[in-house]
């Protein structure tokens, strides 16, 4: 018992290292590919480690309203990430999938996105609650989405604990499985939104709120929103992944732990691509847009209900 | 004859009031009314006879004629006549009507000349400080004859603050500036906002007024100011410099030799490319499209290289001399100047089938920001934004210029007046521009490039000139005076009008659409006021005043 216990605490700790890694990677690779496509040469790959360290190594200014919770709220919203890491396979079979089931899963998701309206709430300035504004409409159409994909995986698997979920579950109808394929292709739509990419930056939206809750941000605890931000990229992929994408995870280990993190990289240039060759939507029109999502969804739940 | 029948209906309809009237030429009129029936015949011109309103401009006369001027400009554009209302005020009383309540474009240049030259207005519906700082005293008037051009009001406040209305019901203050990543320059605007919705919103601008004006009429001679002009604009300077030389061409009864003519056409197209292409970058940057931003600079750079070949800048061209140019073009420079068009025009064709197809785009600009018609008249708005709204008006077809008159292009315009309308009428100029520029080269013959200039300028005499920069109508009015320099020289820009409009466009839209509406006009405003240091060894910080700066800049100390 104590050697399980230990071992699952050795397999988190890795997977909490392999996401801090290589989340700045795909960063770097998102703003390579970026600036090919806009006919520029581009930062080097390792630019956004570079960037981390130098924002961290800051002088730590204390500009908001209240110092305290924006201080807290930088590290809580990299912790939350980092938490659901622990919990998403990344290559291997999730080190703490024991610790907790599919509606932990759920919480943690949402409270990566609480930490941003925290994180603008403590900052108290009017672009930051614009911003912050706009981040709840979103997360309010948009949080639903994962859950009802982790709930249809659920319900066909007749389980919530998340080793049975996290792996194709959506697709465990009996014949041809419509509710996993729809979810799928209602998930690529929204995947921008859940990674805060154009064109759904919209709560951030440089050119309009100056970065809207992160305004105030800067040094230390612009460094660790910026990492989490680009965690929730890899997580966020991870759980996409595992969740509809899982043909191959199975095979022995380099081989599964390769395709892994080479459709990861894939979800990575998609979401970079769609970010390069689009305008970002006003607030009103993409919540119409998630709302339509939305219903296909509750859809594609009512499917799974009847076993499809 | 055009001039003639103008006023001769003027004069039908205003009767006695008109005092006299200088026809110099069939392109412009000056006519001297009435102080008192100054409102009269400005509402008669604007509304009887739908002229155009320009600008209006005031000047200090007193040691010539020993009054106070004030010109109101209008232009008739379907019968190419420029047209200046102007009367004399008393140096002992200097009180006018305000016609900014029926002519209502008129309220920014009353409250200019208000606050700069020192003439009253009566009856003005918004008679707020509009370009003095607000630490300025009351009484104290830069473009005064009597005052010097470095005079400092020893009563300056630098703790007086603007007074901005209250905020509608239910609203909250957004502020919008002085600094914003959209904003290039400082202008501050005050939103209010309920939600997501601008109920309204309040305009703070002239942060960094330079006063090149009075710089212009005291210190600078004729061939000084083209230099300074160009300066006024860090993206169509050629214009400013294009408008103040046929200004005092006009005055002075003076015609550029027709090589100029042409040379000056080319650059203000060449300008007016790189302008476009620089705007439809900034708009895709602004809705958050980065990817063409990039291309739309990409593809503006030659533009910029050839110019700099051709005047040895990539801007501030340095072009214009009274009379002339100063550089010619050469056979090797023209035959690469027609390489760059031919790249251009096939990049760009790919970029507006691109941008004019993309629903995205369209999505955010459609029915966004809309100016029509009735707006386009009661602010005066020009260039792109009256041709989007379908008014058309164009200086280079209405008030030829150059060797405007010698090209065959079309005036671009559109129908909905909003965003989208103006991108696709920018997008579609800018294949225009590179016409007009391939016939100049076809058609431009040898010759001289300046006039010889044996006699001075006479004094006394006033022209004006208007020119279509890419913004919109550049209007330059100068007296002409003493000591080789003008007395007076009134520059307006085009975004003087359109920026006047924004408040009517940005009015119950959402806050989102507030950045890509205001750069719709493609603003242009003006530099920086102040900075703060750091002791690296004690970390004490410490602000900069702009009075400590400026007496750090003028005895060339570091910080």
């Amino acid at each position: 018992m104590t050697h399980n216990m230990l071992w699952r605490i050795v397999g988190g700790l890795a997977n909490v290292q392999a996401v801090l890694l290589v989340a700045p990677l795909c960063e770097g690779v998102l703003r390579k590919v970026t600036a090919f496509l806009q006919s520029r040469k581009g930062p080097p790959l390792c630019q956004p480690y570079i960037d981390l360290l130098k924002l961290l190594g800051k002088e730590d200014i204390e500009s908001g309203e209240s110092p305290s919770l924006q201080r807290f709220v930088s590290k809580l919203a990299l912790a939350a990430a980092l938490t659901v890491a622990c919990l998403v396979p990344m290559g291997f079979a999730a080190p703490m999938n024991g610790a907790g089931d599919v509606i932990l899963l759920i919480y943690l998701l949402t409270l990566c996105g609480i930490c941003t309206l925290l994180g603008g709430l403590a900052a108290g300035s009017t672009y930051s609650l614009l911003g912050i504004g706009r981040e709840m409409m979103t997360m309010i159409a948009l949080e639903p989405l994962f859950a009802i994909a982790l709930l249809v995986g659920a319900v066909h698997v007749g389980s919530f604990r998340l080793d049975a979920v996290l792996n194709g579950s959506v697709y465990a109808a009996q014949g041809i499985p419509w509710s996993g394929l729809i979810l799928l292709v209602v998930m690529i739509m929204s995947f921008q939104a859940f990674v805060q990419r154009v064109p759904f930056d919209i709560a951030e939206a440089e050119t309009e709120l100056m970065e809207g809750p992160l305004s105030e941000y800067s040094g230390p605890k612009l460094a660790l929103f910026k990492w989490a931000q680009m965690v929730r990229l890899v997580v966020h992929s991870g759980l996409f992944v595992a969740l509809f994408v899982p043909w191959g995870s199975g095979l022995a280990f380099p081989l599964g732990w390769m395709l892994f993190w080479a459709k990861v990289l894939v979800l990575v240039l998609l979401v970079t691509v769609v970010a390069a060759t689009h305008a970002r939507y006003r607030i009103d029109q993409a919540i119409r847009y998630f709302a339509g999502l939305l219903a296909v969804a509750f859809g594609a739940l009512a499917l799974a209900a009847y076993g499809f | 004859m055009i001039a003639r029948e103008k006023l001769d209906q003027l004069k039908a309809g205003a009767g006695s009031a008109i005092l006299r009237a200088v026809l110099p030429s069939d392109r412009c009129v000056f006519v001297f009314v009435e102080p008192s029936a100054l409102k009269k015949v400005c509402q008669y011109v604007f509304r009887d006879l739908d002229a155009r309103y320009v600008t209006s401009i005031g000047a200090d006369d007193r040691p010539f004629s020993g009054s106070f001027l004030v010109a109101h400009n209008f232009a008739f554009d379907r019968d190419h006549l420029l047209c200046s209302i102007l009367t004399e005020i008393p140096a002992d009383n200097p009180v006018v009507d305000s016609i900014s309540e029926v002519v209502p474009p008129a309220n920014w240049a009353e409250r200019e000349l208000r606050d700069l030259v020192g003439i009253k207005l009566n009856g003005h519906p918004y008679p707020k400080r509009l370009v003095l700082p607000d630490g300025w005293p009351e009484d104290s008037h830069p473009l005064r004859k009597d005052v010097p051009w470095n005079f400092v009001p020893p009563d300056y406040d630098d703790e007086r603050e603007y007074e901005f209305g209250d905020p509608p019901e239910g609203c909250t203050v957004v502020p919008f500036g002085p600094f914003h990543p959209t904003l290039d320059e400082p202008a501050h605007f005050r939103l209010y906002v309920d939600g997501e919705r601008v109920r309204g919103c309040e305009y703070r601008g002239f942060m960094a007024h330079r006063g090149i004006e009075k710089l212009a009429e005291s210190v600078l001679t004729y061939n000084d100011i083209p230099i300074m002009a160009e300066r006024i604009c860090g993206i169509c300077g050629c214009v400013h410099n294009v408008t103040y030389a046929q200004a005092v061409e006009s005055a002075a009864a003076l015609q550029a030799p027709p090589r100029a003519e042409y040379l000056r056409t080319i650059l203000l197209e060449l300008e007016r490319l790189h302008s476009h292409l620089l705007w439809v970058g900034l708009a895709c940057h602004i809705v958050g499209f980065d990817t063409l931003f990039m291309q739309c600079f990409r593809i503006r750079e030659p533009v910029m290289w050839v110019a700099e070949k051709i005047t040895g800048n990539r801007k501030t061209y340095g072009l214009c001399v009274i009379g002339g140019v100063r550089r010619d073009l050469t056979v090797e420079l023209k035959a690469e100047l027609q390489q760059v068009l031919d790249r251009l025009e096939t990049e760009w064709k790919a970029v507006t089938g691109a941008v004019l197809k993309d629903r995205n785009i369209q999505q955010r600009t459609c029915g966004v920001g809309v100016a029509d018609r009735k707006l386009v008249k009661e602010a005066g708005l020009v260039g792109p934004v009256a041709r989007a709204a379908g008014v058309d008006i164009d200086c280079r077809r209405d008030h030829p210029y150059a060797a405007y008159d010698r090209v065959a292009f079309d005036v671009i315009t559109a129908a909905d007046g909003d965003v989208w309308s103006r991108v696709v009428v920018r997008a579609r100029e800018v294949f225009e521009s590179i016409k007009i520029i391939r016939q100049c080269l076809e058609k431009m013959e040898r010759g001289p490039i300046q006039l010889t200039l044996k006699d001075e300028l006479p004094a006394g005499r006033m022209g004006m000139s208007s020119v279509e920069a890419p913004r919109g109508e550049c209007h330059h009015f100068v007296i002409t005076g003493e000591d080789n320099r003008p007395r007076r020289w009134r520059v307006r820009a085009p975004t003087y009008q359109n920026l006047q409009g924004v408040p009517m466009m940005i009015k119950d839209q959402q806050l989102a659409d507030m950045t890509i509406t205001l750069g719709s006009i493609d603003p242009c405003f003006s530099c920086t006021d102040r900075l703060e240091t750091i002791d690296l060894k004690s970390g004490a910080t410490r602000v900069w005043s702009p009075e400590e700066l400026l007496k750090l800049g003028r005895n060339k100390q570091t910080l």
